[in-house]
């Protein structure tokens, strides 16, 4: 009898630690994220800068897995936000509030070793649609041979945006090699002379990349900041139904304050300019 | 009560401990099984066993899968498996019909050929390369083999002739057989080996005398008498390619693409994506329900065919029992 109710107090002190231990953490609320690979770089800095005007009270966990896995995720309750780089669909789960953030750019790249300057739009959906599957049709192409599509699983919100955006409205040929990454997708840009993929202005502009201009506009902060390129998408922080909590108050700091909207231009573009 | 547990057990607990052990054993397996069986359920209820088969592009309907939203209707489920099922038996039967040969020859030079110091020193080798974690191979694949064959062995002409059908990158059915094959062969090794060992001298010894050279006493006698516990092996290393996923996400291409024997040379440049590997792919989009149900419907085939391979490999054993060596 003694020893069932030693263990009996055993499991009770255990209980009361397990129980006691999240009650003292509460004083810190926790925010989590996941989506878009593309928004990450940003998204990680704001949350940054966020803990620290917080005075270290809120705690991030932001994963990825792109767009469609963060709609997926925040339906089912599993995170606060959803980071998604693409406009809403009218697939998309009733009840979704999408509030933008910030303005990027899509850009198309090839490998440094292939640097074409300028592709007009029907070359791109040539291209990228998997008629034109040669680069001695490419005029101002150093590649020769087998045109190499790179492109993004179907959960990349960068995908369909350059599908709307830039490929006019055309699915991407499904010849192409299917990354699950922006950083994946540059990589195997770079690994191979004769490729061609899209990556977001952010990843297109950090070197090892050549990005091609569109139309004979280039794929700059600039030429997005202004309006005149035609590939300009946006970030979204999506949360299932309005948000409240601390998620509410993490994405009207974005919106409202200055360190917030200097962040955002530093590489990608405020919903203002 | 510890000092009462260490003491010596009667008879009638140990019993008892040491069954409960094993009851509790069967019970996770067959509650795995009901498990993966119940949540793969929607999968069949709303395509049938038509998901086996084949007809569009399987990576566009795995990628509408996970866009199917939270409440699927059954034609979100739509699903056309076929080049998955079509490259897992093509890897793994390509990698056992070069693993199942060299692992035999292999093992009657280490057990009856190789000097002494050679074996001493070729086991242990053996049976460590057998306990090498697949990520590792699949690391050599993906940043050796598949740029080498990329950039070294596809020609432009290769390139160019299915360039309208799929797109040759180096990572294929050629290098994940090829590893493949190199992952399961100490494996079958470290056990025929075994096997080989415990053939007793003096049936070799008869044979040699009665005329045979050393090369066809073992194959007359020796080899003759392990067949059940090659096939034993084959099975073994048959359901560790069957279930290799890591590995071969990393060098078979990952492209939903069924290679075609009749383009020659260019088929085994060609890429493919496997029912294990394609569960890796899905991991982070498991979060949409319809992706969900596909990804136990293919863990259910898995341990089905598992099952199956397990149930053949002692069909076959039964008839090769006559010559058996019992140890």
């Amino acid at each position: 009898m003694s020893r069932i109710r030693r263990i009996a107090v055993a499991f009770a002190v255990v209980g009361v630690l397990g129980v006691a231990t999240p009650a003292a953490a509460l004083a810190t609320s926790l925010i989590t994220i996941s989506g878009s690979t593309a928004s990450y770089p940003l998204v990680e800095l704001l949350a940054n800068k966020y803990r620290k005007v917080e005075k270290n009270k809120v705690k991030f966990k932001i994963a990825q897995g792109g767009s469609q896995a963060g709609i997926n995720d925040v339906t089912f309750g599993r995170v606060s936000i959803a980071d998604v780089s693409r406009d809403p669909k009218s697939t998309d789960p009733k009840g979704l509030d999408f509030y933008p953030i910030a303005k990027y750019a899509v850009c198309v790249v090839t490998n440094d070793s292939n640097p074409i300057s300028n592709l007009t739009a029907a070359q791109v959906l040539a291209i990228f649609t998997g008629k034109t599957r040669n680069w001695s049709e490419v005029p101002g192409a150093k590649a020769s041979g087998t045109i190499d599509l790179i492109s993004r699983t179907s959960s990349a919100g960068v995908l369909s945006s350059f599908e709307t955006l830039l490929n006019g409205g055309k699915k991407v040929s499904t010849l192409a090699a299917q990354k699950t990454s922006e950083g994946l997708l540059k990589q195997a840009v770079e690994a191979d002379q004769n490729s061609i993929g899209f990556l977001s202005n952010y990843n297109a502009d950090s070197g090892g990349v050549n990005s091609v201009a569109y139309n004979g506009i280039g794929c700059t902060r600039a030429n997005a900041a202004s309006g005149q390129y035609a590939g300009i998408a946006h970030f979204y922080e999506v949360t299932n139904g309005a948000a409240k909590g601390a998620a509410a108050s993490f994405i009207s700091w974005i919106d409202k304050a200055k360190a917030a909207q200097s962040i955002i231009a530093s590489e990608w573009v405020p919903l203002n300019e | 009560m510890i000092k009462r547990a260490l003491q010596p057990w009667p008879d009638s607990r140990a019993e008892r401990t040491l069954g409960a052990a094993s009851l509790l054993v069967g019970v996770c397996v067959v509650g795995m099984l009901v498990f993966v069986a119940v949540q793969a359920w929607p999968m069949f209820q709303h395509q049938g066993l038509s998901w086996l088969g084949s007809g569009g592009n399987v990576d566009s309907q795995l990628g509408n899968l996970e866009h199917a939203g939270a409440h699927p209707s059954a034609s979100g489920y739509y699903l056309r498996a076929w080049p998955l099922i079509y490259g897992t038996l093509l890897t793994t039967g390509i990698a056992l019909a070069l693993a199942l040969p060299t692992a035999l020859l292999s093992s009657i030079f280490i057990v009856e050929f190789a000097p002494a110091f050679l074996r001493r020193v070729m086991i242990p080798v053996i049976r460590l390369l057998a306990s090498v974690p697949s990520v590792i191979y699949g690391l050599i694949g993906i940043l050796v083999l598949v740029p080498f064959v990329g950039n070294d062995l596809i020609t432009a002409s290769e390139k160019t002739s299915v360039q309208n059908v799929v797109e040759l990158t180096g990572a294929g059915l050629g290098v994940a057989a090829l590893v493949l094959a190199v992952m399961i062969t100490p494996i079958m090794v470290a056990l025929i080996t075994d096997a080989l060992n415990t053939v007793p001298r003096a049936w070799r010894e008869g044979a040699v005398a009665l005329g045979l050279n050393p090369l066809r006493a073992t194959l007359a006698v020796s080899v003759r008498a392990i067949r059940p516990a090659i096939v034993a092996a084959a099975v073994l290393a048959t359901a560790r390619a069957l279930g290799e996923a890591v590995m071969l996400y990393m060098v078979a291409g990952s492209v939903g693409f069924a290679p075609k024997p009749v383009d020659g040379v260019t088929f085994f440049f060609e890429p493919l994506k496997t029912l294990a590997s394609s569960i890796v792919e899905s991991a982070e989009g498991l979060g949409a329900p319809a992706l969900h149900a596909a990804a136990y419907a293919f863990a259910l085939l898995l341990l089905f065919s598992a099952f199956t391979l397990s149930l053949a490999g002692y069909l076959v054993k039964l008839p090769l029992r006559k010559y058996e060596v019992r140890a």
